[in-house]
């Protein structure tokens, strides 16, 4: 063959090559720098700050009334979304209950590919086999399956590439956190607290599926936090679930991460002390599990106050000094922000009525009221179990430094008693009761996190479990507990657009994304997704 | 004692022993037959309690009136038979939150036993008034309001099967003080509509932006809260108070005595 010919051979072969594998890579590059890229949403806030803030601005508070579906995907099964979608090359990957998981073409709504997963028939959880989205790298996506696995699917076809074993889930495990990937490896925690299990976060290598590092949340007795349970083996059977993506700062290479309660969740008799890392904020470092700092939010906590919320990460300046911040918006019904660095606390303020504590102190801990241990009799406590707020995400909009969050009015009567323990059986050893003239509401509520001091509210006519998403142009989008989607002024709060979804949004929160020059607003509500965009010109 | 005859006794209460274990372990897909031991024992009634508040109360909430899973009080109430509690419990829902269970029958039935003593009414409760003058009464002074077994009016709830449902304590209070406690979808409001007309009726539902309600002719709308001047939330009841001036203490003994009478209506077609 002549040389030329076979140049022209070479270059062909080359090319065909690298179009046969080229994948839709994502680095970790793309990662650290989360939304600069708006067609995108790659991991489960957006970005690894937890802002849920997008900088796109076609849709404003002057043409948001416009938007109009203009497609909807129903998952065909029984059972609600609790996701966040990913986005990646106008490609939706989404994950649904009992672990099915579709590849959706951003465009039409159409499905790509399905994953559904062979579920054990005798599955124990406490709330539904729900789950809150991939974490993706590569041209893989990683998922928590409700069997306490984590697997890695193939971004292309949903073949499975690897299945790792988290815990047993015959004794209760489960796992339904949206992943976190951080340089090579894909950190995940497990749930299952109702059952006497252990909490822990864990780090897998994401090539392989070996692991890397575990993180306990419940102090073992050589653990420097080991002496906040009682001698003996409670600890085993201490909670501390997790079950809410955490954050990342590069700049100390240290993942945040709000852990669950302690177990039993109220008799507070089978664990004096403060049963640490429960309730907790925990500083870990991302490469060895290694924990920097923490901060126990709710100490021996009897009132199912999970701190399972997005720790939102932002730089602020608090009384003339710039502060590297995480704030958090506690189910235990008060805003804090902290100092990233050192753990601290600058800022707490109750963000709705809370009857238990009258103010956190100096020293950072609660100070308690009296009257609302849990026992045989009753004690009324706000908020209720479900808390000031719970899983559903905040927002944070570093433009008008804003914080905000779906908030629930609501109180109950919390009892406890013994309960012997039973491996795979439920270990909660207690229950509520809601008052009969209990009126409970939710409320969206922008919170200055340098004071802690309520901006603005709206307030719904029931209770809402729905995430929070802003965008740069000044707009917040969030739902009630009746099914509406909803758009505000972000300065002011007013309403400026709503539609009726049909089911509320449970832990779901909206995404936004750019493709071919439009601005689509993405919602999960249900089994259904529906996407929103302004009308397209002609 | 012979030997044979304390070996027999030996081998026969090993035998019953042995049944009432299995009994006990057995693991039926479906409600096993024969009537449920436990409805009405106390102290089965109490260990019913112990496991429902273990294994259920976190969904069904602690007084079984529903938190993230249904009102139990009401699917009780309304008629669930005992068939499809046990079925429910014991394959679950699935799709749902509701796990199937491999607890043995017994637990089952202790659960099942337990449900039906709250907040219904058992049959031993026997009415006291003249249920023959009760059903006059109800027939001249409610059943413009409430509808029992496919007649009678819909503004107000159905009672078909309130004698279930409500003790005589309960009836007693909510037919002299009916604003003390108004059920929901049967709250009173009052739409003011821009061109100042005033609908009054009970809400069936409601959010930010609309509001659901029957008028107190019975017809049923929605209505945009942004074409509403007003909407006023009332305390009271739409119905009014039956105190002593209205239906003295015999009668409303007679019509108590009546209600408690009202078990459900066989609606089939034949």
């Amino acid at each position: 063959m002549p040389m030329r010919a076979l140049l022209i051979v070479i270059v062909c072969s080359v090319a065909l090559a690298a179009q046969q594998t080229a994948s839709p890579q994502v680095t970790s590059q793309d990662l650290l720098d989360g939304q600069k890229d708006p067609s995108r949403w790659l991991t489960y806030s957006g970005d690894y700050s937890g802002h849920r803030h997008s900088p796109l601005t076609q849709i404003t508070p002057e043409n948001v009334h416009q938007l109009s579906a203009q497609w909807t995907f129903q998952t065909g099964t029984l059972g609600s979304f609790q996701t966040t979608p990913l986005v990646l090359d106008g490609v939706l990957y989404v994950t649904g209950y009992n672990n099915n998981a579709w590849a959706i073409d951003a465009r039409s709504g159409r499905t790509i590919w399905r994953y559904r997963r062979q579920l054990p028939e005798d599955l124990r959880n406490c709330c539904g086999p729900v789950n809150r989205g991939f974490a993706m790298v590569g041209d893989r996506l990683f998922m928590a399956t409700i069997d306490a696995h984590l697997i890695a699917l193939d971004i292309k076809t949903g073949g499975l590439l690897w299945d790792a074993e988290l815990a047993d889930y015959k004794v209760g495990y489960s796992a339904t956190v949206a992943p976190l990937v951080v340089k090579d490896k894909v950190i995940v925690g497990i749930a299952g607290a109702e059952f006497g299990t252990r909490g822990f976060i864990d780090a897998y290598d994401t090539q392989t599926g070996k692991r890397a590092w575990r993180f306990y949340t419940v102090a073992g007795p050589d653990d420097a936090g080991g002496k906040t349970w009682p001698t003996g083996d409670s600890y085993l059977r201490g909670g501390g679930s997790i079950w809410v993506t955490g954050t990342y700062d590069p700049q100390q290479n240290l993942i945040f991460f709000g852990t669950g309660n302690p177990g039993p969740d109220y008799y507070s008799q089978a664990r004096e002390g403060d049963n640490l890392y429960t309730a907790s904020l925990v500083a870990i470092d991302a490469d060895t599990g290694q924990r920097r700092w923490h901060y126990q939010f709710t100490p021996h906590d009897v009132h199912d106050w999970d701190s399972t919320q997005v720790p939102v990460l932002g730089d602020l300046t608090i009384n003339g000094q710039p502060r590297k911040v995480v704030m958090f918006a506690n189910r235990n019904g008060f805003f804090y922000t902290i100092d990233r660095v050192t753990g601290k606390v600058i800022v707490a303020k109750p963000f709705v009525e809370t009857t238990w504590a009258k103010e956190i102190g100096t020293d950072g801990r609660p100070v308690l009221l009296p009257g609302n241990l849990p026992d045989e009799d009753g004690s009324r406590t706000c908020p209720d179990l479900g808390g000031g707020t719970n899983f559903m995400s905040p927002s944070y909009d570093p433009t008008t430094r804003l914080f905000f969050v779906t908030a629930r009015e609501t109180c109950a009567v919390y009892y406890s008693w013994d309960q012997k323990f039973k491996p795979g059986e439920q270990y909660e050893s207690g229950g509520t009761i809601r008052p009969r003239d209990q009126k409970n509401f939710g409320a969206l509520r922008a919170i200055d996190p340098t004071t802690g001091r309520l901006k603005w509210e709206f307030r719904y006519t029931s209770v809402s479990s729905s995430g929070v998403l802003t965008t740069a142009s000044g707009l917040v989008f969030a739902g009630d507990g009746d099914g509406n989607i909803m758009a505000f002024d972000s300065r002011i709060g007013k309403n400026l657009w709503h539609y009726q979804l049909g089911f509320p949004m449970r832990s779901t929160a909206g995404t936004t994304y750019m493709l071919d020059g439009r601005q689509y607003l993405l919602v999960p509500s249900g089994s259904m997704l529906t996407a929103f965009a302004l009308p397209q010109r002609p | 004692m012979t030997p044979t005859r304390s070996m027999m006794m030996v081998t026969l209460g090993c035998l019953v022993t042995g049944g009432l274990l299995l009994a006990q372990e057995q693991r039926s897909l479906t409600l096993p037959p024969g009537q449920n031991p436990h409805l009405g024992n106390p102290e089965s009634i109490r260990s019913g309690m112990a496991l429902y508040r273990f294994r259920c109360a976190d969904c069904h909430g602690l007084d079984a009136s529903g938190y993230r899973g249904p009102d139990l009080v009401a699917a009780v109430a309304g008629g669930a038979t005992d068939e499809r509690l046990f079925q429910t419990i014991r394959k679950g829902v699935p799709g749902t939150e509701m796990p199937p269970t491999e607890a043995p029958d017994n637990d089952l039935l202790l659960i099942i036993a337990y449900l039906h003593s709250v907040g219904t009414v058992t049959a031993t409760e026997r009415p006291t008034g003249n249920v023959e003058n009760g059903a006059k009464l109800f027939s001249s002074q409610c059943a413009s309001c409430h509808r029992v077994a496919g007649r009678g009016g819909r503004i107000g709830p159905d009672l078909t099967r309130v004698g279930i449902a409500r003790s005589r304590t309960a009836l007693v209070r909510e037919i002299r003080t009916p604003s003390e406690f108004v059920a929901p979808n049967y709250e009173t409001v009052t739409l003011v509509t821009k061109d100042g007309q005033r609908i009054r009726g009970a809400k069936k539902n409601e959010d930010v932006f609309s509001i659901q309600v029957m008028d107190t002719r019975e017809r049923i709308q929605g209505f945009l809260k942004s074409n509403l001047q007003d909407v006023v939330y009332e305390k009271v009841s739409l119905m009014p108070e039956y105190g002593p001036g209205r239906l003295n203490d015999n009668d409303l003994n007679d019509l108590v005595g009546y209600l408690s009478t009202l078990r459900g209506a066989d609606m089939a077609v034949r």
